[in-house]
């Protein structure tokens, strides 16, 4: 059971710039914080929860959006779960469905709670998970990062394990 | 070196206890200190603390198995309340649309399974050992673990180590908190230095951060054991004023068999008082009626001397000394002497004299010789019943009522007192003939009391017949002085007589008698003056 808790997911290789191609919606002038998550992966309700510490903490610095994955072959009731609501009940939060995970793909997105952070510019600053491990709410180096580039502390790029489910 | 205090903490509560409530009885001043030591010479009897400890003890493994028992229950709740978490929050692990069951759903059931089951047994299998309460302590604390596992950390479930602590305050022993505190610290110490993240949530953190974890689980340990040593205490008392009522019990119950016993011998001795005055009331009706009878004797033996003094043996004895003296020439003294002429006549006329006396005397003789008899029939009368005592044999109720009245006649004639006697058919009646007697000749002895003083017509009715419910019912019916209201229902009460003379043995023995064979013995009065009637209710067959 620790070695399943313990063991991160593959964080793939996420383009280090903005992909020009992508649905997502990109808000320039602003950091924007992109979620990919497996709408029936029990690991990402943590990931959530440190989602939400992380608008608390840093309201007004970044846009946040959730992207949940919807396989082929499932439709919308398959995606919207209780954490899709749990996730659209974040305020400011911009909750949508990714039909095929094109977008998962798009951003080489591989494990449900994949966060990646972009700065004003477009620039990947952030990628990785924001929990300690699977299912663990808690501190963690994750959000840690994201809240030091969000408050302009470092410039760093940072990068942290994830822990969840894999999307596809 | 547990079982040592476990049986001396109980009786150092016990003694100290013992020694304030003995200085509160003997109102001495009070220490000022509650810790001082205690005064040996001011202690309760050995006996006392002993059975005192016993109680603690009893008491203490009681709360000790029924907690194992609570903790047993809680334990199975703890382990599907497990397995229902990790359904609900986490039942499946996905990769895109595939999935299977998650790795929590499997650790709740089977290492919830194993950290309840070996506890769950030995509470089931050894309650009330020690051994038990320390490990249901270690396996409890383990639960909050996993259940915060299961939760994914959430502060929340750590107040199950919280609520687990108050729980095994239930053993009422500081002990078990003790375990289970250890195996907090030792969890948070080990894990805080070979795994942070799983305890603290942090990749690394001071080797000191578990120190803080422990701290606040003593710090509820503390007012836990402030608790338990307070529940303890009293616990000592109860047991201690246990011992106390439970020796004022013992006493009591001695007393109360002492007392009975001391009743059953005076009851005995009352049974066999009354049953010697019911025949020294026989006796005494029996010597009574005899005095009566005497008396006519006497009269009779008078005028039969007062008879016998009128013989005239001097004219006879003159006219033998006159034919003595002419003995020589009786024709002659008896045609020719003037007295000799007179003298047929004389002894004509004295032997009608003589016979006058003679039949006077006879009939005396006969009224003697009757009153004589009549006193035999008494006596044998008496001699019969008192012979009678505890055999049960078939009697006539006609006889047993007119022998009652025939030992009284004298005594009712001489007081003038008319006797009716009412006796419808009847069948035998099977019991003891003197108990009934007894009552009987006393009712009767009763009622003619009852009479001596009342003006008019003095009557007196015996009646017997048969009741509703098929018993036999002999009712003494008299027009006396009656009884007052007041004195109704004590009438039957060992010692109350309202005779000048009077023992008040008669009517509670006549009572007490009824009750033996299986009857009752009432009494009714419409109040002074106007009469009584006691009835005597018998079973026809006792």
């Amino acid at each position: 059971m620790a070695q399943y808790s313990q063991t991160a997911g593959a964080t793939g290789n996420p383009p280090a710039q903005w992909p020009e191609t992508s649905r997502v919606q990109r808000d320039p002038g602003q950091s924007q914080l992109i979620l990919f998550l497996h709408p029936r992966c029990p690991c990402s309700r943590a990931t959530l929860g440190e989602l939400e510490q992380l608008v608390a903490h840093c309201r007004g610095l970044f846009s946040a959006q959730v992207w949940f994955i919807q396989p082929e072959g499932m439709d919308e009731d398959w995606s919207k779960t209780d954490l899709w609501h749990a996730a659209a009940a974040i305020p400011g939060v911009q909750v949508n469905v990714d039909y095929q995970g094109e977008e998962a793909l798009r951003f080489q997105a591989v494990t449900s709670g994949q966060t990646l952070l972009y700065d004003a510019s477009g620039g990947l600053v952030f990628q990785g998970g924001i929990t300690l491990a699977r299912s663990h709410s808690g501190d963690n180096p994750g959000r840690d990062a994201i809240e030091l580039l969000l408050k302009q502390k470092t410039t760093l790029s940072a990068s942290a394990p994830v822990f969840g489910c894999a999307l596809g | 070196m547990s079982a040592l205090t476990a049986t001396t903490l109980p009786q150092n509560h016990a003694l100290q206890q013992a020694t304030a409530l003995l200085r509160i009885a003997a109102d001495e001043p009070r220490p000022q200190s509650s810790a001082t030591s205690v005064d040996p010479s001011s202690l309760p009897d050995f006996a006392l603390q002993q059975r005192a400890a016993a109680l603690f003890t009893a008491a203490e493994n009681d709360l000790h198995r029924h907690t194992d028992q609570l903790f047993a229950r809680l334990m199975i709740v703890q382990w599907l309340a497990g397995i229902v978490a990790a359904l609900w929050i986490s039942p499946l692990t996905w990769i895109g649309d595939s999935s299977q069951i998650h790795v929590h759903v499997w650790a709740a059931v089977l290492l919830g399974g194993a950290i309840s089951g070996f506890p769950v047994w030995l509470a089931w299998h050894h309650p009330g050992k020690a051994v038990t309460r320390h490990v249901i302590a270690v396996a409890q604390v383990l639960t909050s673990a996993l259940l915060i596992h299961l939760t994914g950390g959430r502060i929340e479930t750590h107040f199950h180590i919280f609520g687990s602590l108050a729980f095994l305050a239930f053993y009422r022993d500081w002990r078990v908190l003790a375990t289970a505190t250890v195996v907090v610290a030792a969890d948070h110490l080990f894990r805080g230095l070979y795994w942070p993240q799983s305890v603290f949530g942090v990749l690394t953190a001071s080797s000191w951060r578990w120190v803080e974890h422990a701290g606040w689980v003593l710090f509820e340990d503390a007012i836990l054991i402030v608790a338990i040593r307070r529940m303890l205490q009293e616990m000592s008392e109860i047991a201690l004023r246990r011992a106390t009522l439970e020796g004022s019990n013992v006493e009591i119950e001695r007393q109360v068999v002492e007392r009975t016993a001391e009743l059953t011998r005076t009851q005995a001795e009352l049974l066999e008082t009354s049953r010697l005055a019911g025949m020294a009331e026989v006796a005494t009706s029996v010597l009574h009626n005899v005095g009566n009878v005497l008396n006519s004797v006497g009269v009779s033996a008078e005028l039969a001397t007062s008879k016998v003094r009128e013989f005239r043996t001097g004219s006879l004895k003159n006219v033998a000394e006159l034919l003595q003296q002419n003995s020589a020439d009786l024709p002659a003294f008896l045609t020719t002497d003037p007295r000799g002429k007179m003298l047929p006549d004389y002894l004509l006329k004295l032997a009608v004299h003589l016979a006058e006396p003679q039949v006077a005397i006879l009939q005396e003789m006969e009224m003697l010789q009757k009153n004589i008899d009549h006193i035999k029939e008494i006596v044998a009368m008496q001699q019969r019943y008192a012979r009678g005592t505890g055999v049960v044999e078939a009697l006539s109720v006609a006889d047993l009522v007119e022998d009652s009245i025939r030992i009284n006649t004298a005594s009712f004639t001489r007081h003038e007192v008319n006797v009716a006697c009412e006796i419808a058919p009847l069948p035998p009646l099977k019991t003891d003939r003197h108990k009934v007697m007894q009552i009987l000749v006393n009712l009767l002895s009763n009622a003619k009391h009852a009479l001596d003083h009342s003006e008019g017509d003095r009557l007196m009715t015996v009646r017997a017949t048969l009741n509703q419910v098929g018993q036999l019912e002999i009712a003494v019916i008299d027009n006396g002085t009656g009884i007052a209201p007041e004195n109704i229902d004590r009438i039957f009460s060992h010692g109350f007589t309202t005779k000048k003379m009077g023992h008040g043995f008669g009517l509670h023995s006549g009572a007490l008698a009824a009750k033996e064979l299986g009857g009752t013995l009432k009494a009714h009065s419409d109040g002074p003056g106007l009469g009584a009637t006691f009835t005597l209710t018998l079973p026809l067959e006792n």
